[in-house]
Parts: structure tokens; sequence; C-alpha cells
């Protein structure tokens, strides 16, 4: 038992530490996950947030070059408006468009000899001007004007535009500075307009310094302008402007990833100069991705720290968790443990009572048979001495007692026999339908050619037929019981009442009778076996009779009952299923 | 055109000189012509008081409303003192805006307005730039036109006004009223070709043979 108990506790245990390892297992997996997907959605964040930085640097970038360029071209409109500059060519007076450009522009062009101011109107100031003729090649101003700023006759010639079109055209050209270094120039070419035509007569060109492309921004964004296969900008170092050249294109779409130097580098570019007779420029950001990726790293360890901690948390959780969760399953063990035992000894002492029950009963059987054959015997010497002449009357009374007395011995026997059978389960009923108005008549007949002492008067109240299921042999002895009870304990003078009616599937039938009644005390033992002491010793029976009649009763499905026993009346009912109607 | 006319009359200069000195001579009875110059239809109907200004229509300028200048052709003598005449800026606009002159005529510029004006012209027969003055500039500035041809005047200052002056190598011109009727008078004998002068292309010419005390009509259409 203790050994039992033991491995019952050893049980239980293994049970809990599978219930943490699963629950463990289970924390683990979706830490893991969310860890997976937290990673996953953060890396993605971090390319979004890459790229909404990039697009708002361009945007704000894009606006003040719109504000800047606005700012340039109204000036230029306005210039190219003024009447000398149309007078120029309107009157055909060519000589004297550069001298007169030269007045009009004077507070456009830094001079060469002044030093520029290194203040926000810097980007404001023209490098240079030329004028270009109704066909868009240059109009190369005198050698003595130095006002036009200085440009290479090469540098010169690439002014020219196929078309001069009716809206001002954007450009980049690279070209020797002034410190004989190379840069480059934000060029715009202003169609001037004949006062009376409205059609473009030539076009002003001027050169300004771009806005600040160079120089790194807080986020490590180099920039350059990329302008006929080259990239212009000082961050960037030749050979990377190289390898750019081929990505800018793809760039101007979306931000491409390139390699440079060996460290991941985002590329973005955009076109600066759309819809202009000029070659194409892009202005290019280049975005080192090392800056990002050890953010990201930073980022990464944070979320592992984080989700270490929550592991270790699910982990004391699942702890708590499963000893919660295996303690009404130890319970249950205890319980079942208890429940075994407990059942083991039911199911003993219910085997026990089992065979002793058999045994008794098959002792009452063979006592009931062993008891027949004597009292058998018994009664036929009586009735051979009764048969004996010479008798006297005395002794006749007394044999023909004594023979009465055998009598009730073997119907006795018979009854306990009947008993036995039914107490071993062994009394199986052959049901069908039974007359039972019938059996009913015959019983009255039978009481009616019975001596009566008494004067009884029998009174009947039945439906004119009476079909029940049930043997017929023991729905008759339930009736003749029941009867023979009616006239045992009746007083002389009384009745005895028989009513029957159909309640639902039931046939109720009462039988009463007048006579003393059974007291209180005693109503709940009148069905127990060998019961009949508070009825008086003067009346014939063994006290089976009630027991016997329930007992048969209950075979056929139906009940005794005592209905009632006061003033002057004992009423008992019996109840048998109704026959189903023919 | 008005270089044309220029070198025409360098061409004819020494025989048209001994024309003039016949037609000049005094006690000669003086010619008349009158007619009509058939004007260009202008969509805004004329009004009385209208400004008239100088408007560029396809590289031709004209003055709207429409008027013409008529003047009778050949190599008249300078005279000895310069003919002054005047152009006057008011209401940022030249009054006149076209005027005929005979080569040689100082023109006064007189600005009539609280601003600045200047006046410039880049056209071949005469460049000069007046510079910007005010009403109080003393003395008037003033541009000698010295050689035949159509001169543009424009203001640095008001890209809009515009005025033409037409320097003519005669002195005998007249501008039409807005109908195109014109009368010249005082004309000298003998056989001429008279011009009207419509717009920077368009100018008409009509040979006459005028006689003394004889008024003489002639329309161009």
């Amino acid at each position: 038992m203790n050994a039992a108990a033991e491995a019952e506790r050893s049980r239980v245990a293994g049970f809990r530490t599978k219930l943490l390892a699963a629950i463990m297992l289970l924390v683990t997996i979706l830490t893991l996950l969310a860890l997976f997907f937290a990673q996953r959605s953060l890396a993605a964040g971090f390319e979004e947030e890459l790229q909404r930085q990039f697009q708002g640097e361009l945007a704000a970038i894009d606006r003040a070059q719109q504000l800047r360029r606005g700012a340039l071209v109204e000036r230029c409109r306005a210039l190219v408006r003024r009447p000398r500059i149309r007078a120029a060519f309107e009157d055909d007076a060519l000589d004297l468009l550069y001298p007169n450009a030269a007045d009009e522009l004077r507070d456009l062009v830094a001079r060469p000899a002044e030093a520029v101011p290194a203040d926000a109107t810097r980007g404001l100031r023209a490098r240079f001007y030329r004028f270009l003729d109704r066909k868009g090649a240059v109009i190369v101003p005198p050698a003595g004007e130095r006002t036009v700023g200085a440009l290479a006759p090469a540098d010169e010639a690439r002014l020219a535009l196929p078309a001069l079109g009716e809206r001002p055209q954007i450009g980049y050209l690279a070209h020797a500075g002034a410190g004989g270094g190379p840069t480059v120039s934000e060029i715009i070419a202003m169609p001037v307009f004949s006062f009376e035509t409205g059609e473009p007569l030539a076009a002003l060109v001027l050169g300004f310094e771009p806005p600040e492309f160079s120089g790194q921004t807080r986020d490590g964004i180099k920039r350059g302008i990329f302008l006929a296969g080259r990239l212009h900008g000082p961050d960037l170092p030749a050979e990377a402007a190289l390898r750019l050249a081929p990505e800018v294109d793809d760039a101007a779409e979306e931000p491409v990833r390139v390699t440079l130097g060996g460290v991941p580098h985002l590329l973005f570019a955009k076109h600066l100069n759309p819809d202009s007779g000029y070659p194409p420029a892009f202005e290019v950001g280049v975005y080192p991705l090392a800056g990002l990726a050890a953010r990201q790293r930073r980022v990464r360890w944070q979320v592992l720290g984080a989700g270490a901690f929550v592991l270790l948390l699910g982990l004391a959780g699942s702890h708590l968790v499963s000893l919660r969760l295996a303690r009404p399953v130890e319970q249950l063990a205890q319980d079942s443990a208890v429940d075994r035992a407990r059942r083991a000894q039911a199911e003993a002492a219910l085997e026990m009572t089992s065979a002793e029950l058999q045994r008794s009963a098959r002792f009452s059987a063979d006592a009931s048979h062993q008891l027949k054959t004597p009292v058998t015997v018994l009664r036929a010497g009586l009735e051979e001495m009764l048969a004996q002449p010479g008798l006297t009357p005395a002794d006749c009374a007394a044999l023909s007692e004594l023979i009465h007395q055998t009598y009730r011995l073997s119907s006795l026997i018979e009854d306990l026999l009947l008993l036995s059978r039914m107490d071993a389960g062994r009394l199986k009923l052959q049901l069908g339908p039974v007359d039972l108005g019938a059996l009913i008549a015959g019983s009255l007949d039978d009481l009616g050619a019975l001596p009566d002492e008494l004067g009884l008067k029998v009174e009947a109240d039945l439906p004119p037929v009476l079909r029940v299921t049930g043997e017929r042999r023991y729905t008759a002895m339930i009736l003749q019981n029941l009867l023979e009870n009616a006239r045992k304990y009746n007083r002389p003078g009384g009745r005895i009442r028989l009513a029957a009616r159909a309640d639902g599937a039931w046939l109720r039938l009462a039988v009463g009778n007048n006579g003393r009644t059974i007291p209180v005390a005693a109503q709940g033992h009148i069905f127990e076996r060998f019961h009949r002491a508070a009825i008086g010793e003067n009346v014939p029976g063994y006290g089976l009779g009630l027991n016997l009649a329930r007992e048969l009763a209950r075979l056929h499905q139906g009940e005794l009952l005592l209905v009632r026993s006061d003033a002057d009346w004992t009423e008992f009912e019996v109840s048998f299923p109704l026959a189903a109607p023919e | 055109m008005n270089s044309h006319l220029f070198v025409w009359l360098a061409r004819r200069r020494r025989s048209l000189v001994a024309a003039l000195l016949l037609a000049l001579a005094p006690g000669a009875p003086a010619a008349t012509v009158e007619g009509r110059v058939t004007l260009p239809k202008t969509r805004t109907a004329p009004v009385v008081n209208q400004r008239y200004e100088i408007v560029a229509k396809a590289g031709v300028l004209s003055t709207n409303p429409p008027v013409a200048v008529v003047y009778l052709e050949g190599g008249f003598p300078r005279p000895a003192t310069p003919p002054a005449a005047e152009i006057r800026q008011k209401d940022l606009t030249f009054i006149p805006s076209l005027l005929p002159v005979q080569a040689g005529t100082r023109v006064e510029f007189p600005n009539l307005d609280d601003t600045y004006h200047n006046i410039f012209s880049f056209s071949p027969p005469k460049r000069f730039d007046l510079g910007r003055y005010r009403a109080d500039e003393r003395p008037v500035p003033a541009v000698l036109f010295d050689q035949p041809g159509l001169v543009t005047l424009r203001c640095d200052i008001h890209e809009h006004m515009r005025a033409l002056v037409l320097v003519l190598a005669t002195p005998h011109f007249v501008v039409t009223d807005a109908t195109g009727a014109f009368r010249l008078t005082g004309l000298p004998e003998g056989r001429h070709v008279l011009k009207a002068w419509i717009d920077s292309r368009t100018t008409r010419e009509h040979v006459v043979e005028l006689r003394g005390g004889e008024v003489q009509r002639v329309d161009f259409p």
C-alpha cells in the first residue's frame, strides 16, 4: 500500500514536470515568434523611416529649391523685360546688347573684382551670363566685356539650347571655376519675348552657384550633382562617382542599394531639370547604411534583452501555472486512490453479500423441498388414521385439525419456496394478458363457498372488462392473498369491497374490509416478512402473505400499497399494468 | 524702307539740290495737295481725345487709332536753323506718339509726369540715351535727328511707352486726321512723288505733277 502511494506520488510528480516542460516550450515558442516578428517589423520600420526621412529631406530641399528658383526666375523674367535688352533685339542693335546688359544686370552679376559676400544672397548672385540668339546659339560677348563672367569657349558653347521654348529652362554646367578648380553652376535660360510679336527673340542665360548640395547632413547623407555621367560633390570620391553612374537612372525612381568601398549605401537621385533642353542633371544622395545597421543592431539587442526578460518571466509564470494546474490533478490522483480502495471494499462486500444471499436462498429452497416430503407423509399417515374405524368423534376432530395443520404447513412451505426463488432472482414471470375480471369472479365464488360464520357482505364495483398484463397464476395469488386477508381480519357482519379503475396505463384494484385497523406504528412494517404481531394470535396466518403479494405485484411491474386503515376500514390497493386491448 | 529712301536721296543729291533751289525760289506760287489715305481698320471706334499710342502687331509698328503721314519726297535743303519739335511725356505716354520731322530737327522731350522718365533709342538712324530725368530737368533734354529713317523711342523705366519719330528728308509733310484726310500746302511745282507712311512696313506712293496755285486731289487707296 505504501509502495503504491509512492508510485502514485512519483507519477504525479512526473506529470507536473511534463506539464511544466510543455508550458515552457509553448512560452518559448511564442516568445521566439514574437521576437521574430518584432525583429522583422523593426527592420521594415527602419527602412520605412529611412525612406520617409529621405522623402522628407527631398521635399524640404525641393521646396527650398523651388523657392530659390522661383525667386531667380522672377528676377530673370524682370530682366528680360528690360526695354534696353528687348530693344537691342527688336531694333537689331546687338552691338549694344552686352554693354546695356552690363548696366541692367549690374545688381545681379558678381563683379570679378568684388569679393562675393558669404551670406544668403550669395546663391542669388549670378556667376556669369550670356545671351542666346533666336536659334539658341550663344551670342559671344565682345572681348573686352568682363561683366559677363569668365567662361572657357568650350563651356560657353554648352550654354546653347536646341530651341528657346516659351518657359525658362534649367540646366547644370560643369566648368572651370574662378579659382581654376572644377565647379558646377545652375543655369537658367530665360526667353526674351518680343514686345511686338510675343515670340521668343532670344534668351538670357544666367549661371548661379547651385544651392548647398555638398557637405554632410546630420544623418550622414552625402550629396552631389550627377551630370553627364559624372558625379560632382566634394564628399564623394571619384571612383564612387564612376561606380554610381549606372545606378542613378534607377535611383531616380526608387532608392537603390549600392556598395561603396565595401559598405552598403542607399542611393537616391532626383531629376533636377525635367522639361529642359539642357542635359539631365540629378541630385544624388548617398546614405551609408552602416549607421543604420548599428542602430538596428542596438535595437535588436534591446529587443532580444526584452525578449529574454519576457521569456524568463514566462518561464517563472509557467512554473507557477504548472504547479497550480498540477494541484487538482494530484488531488484527483489521491481521490481516485481512495476511491479505488473503497470500491474494492464495496465490491468485496457485495460479493460476500451476494454469496450469502445465494447461499441463504439455496438453503431456504433446499429446506422447503426437504420439508415438503415429511409433511406429505405426515398428512397421508393422519388421513390413514382418520380412516381407521372405531375412532371417537373427539379423535376424529383432533385428527382433522392435525390434517388441516399439515395443509397449512405445506402451504407455508410453498410460500417459502416461492419467496426463496424470488430472493434468488430465479422467478421469471411469463407475462401475458390476464382476465382479472374472471379471476375476481372465481375468487369471489371460492369466498362464497367457504363456511361463512361471520356473515360477510361482498360488494364489487368493477368495469365490465378487466384485462391486465401478468402471469395468471401469480396474479391470482395476489388476489387471493388480499381477499383472504379481507375475510380473515373482518368482523362479524362486516363488508368486503372490491373496486377497480383504470388510471392511465394502470389498473388500480382496491380491496377494502371492515374490522380492526392496523395500528399506525405497525403500518410501516406490515409488508415485512413474518410480521403479524400486531394482528392478534387468534387469526390464522404466518405473516408471509402481504410480503409475497407485494413481491409478486412488483414482479408484475405493479405495486401493492396500504391506502388506509382507520375507522373500521382497511383498504389495500394493487396496481397492474393494463393489457393492450385486443 | 527708310534706309532705301536715304540711299536714294544720297544718290540723287546733286540733281535734287538744283531742283530744290528752283522750287524754293521766292515768289514761286505754291501748290496744294489734298485727299484721303485709306487707313487700316481698327476694332476700337475712334473717340474724341483718344490717346494715340504705338502698337506692334506681327513686328509692324503703327499708331492706334491709325493715322498716316503724307509727305512729298525729294531732296530739300536743310534749314539754316534747326527746326524744333516736341514730344511730351505725359501720363506715361509719349504725346504725340508719331512725330514726322525733317532731318535736322531738334526734338525736345519735356517730362510732364511726376515720375522719372528715360528716352532711348537703339534704332539705326539715331541711337541715343537721354538717361533718367524728372520734370524739372533744365535744359529740356533734346535730340537732333539728322538722318532720315524711323526711330523707335522707348522709356527705360516704363516698358510699354513707345513713340515713333519719322525723320524725313523733306519739310513737306503732314499727319492725317483719324479719317485719313490730309491737306498739304506750300508745295513746290514740278513732278514729285507723294508718299503716305501708314505703318513701319507700309508706305504708299503716288506721282504728282504740281502746278502753282492749284489744288490737286490725291487719294491713297
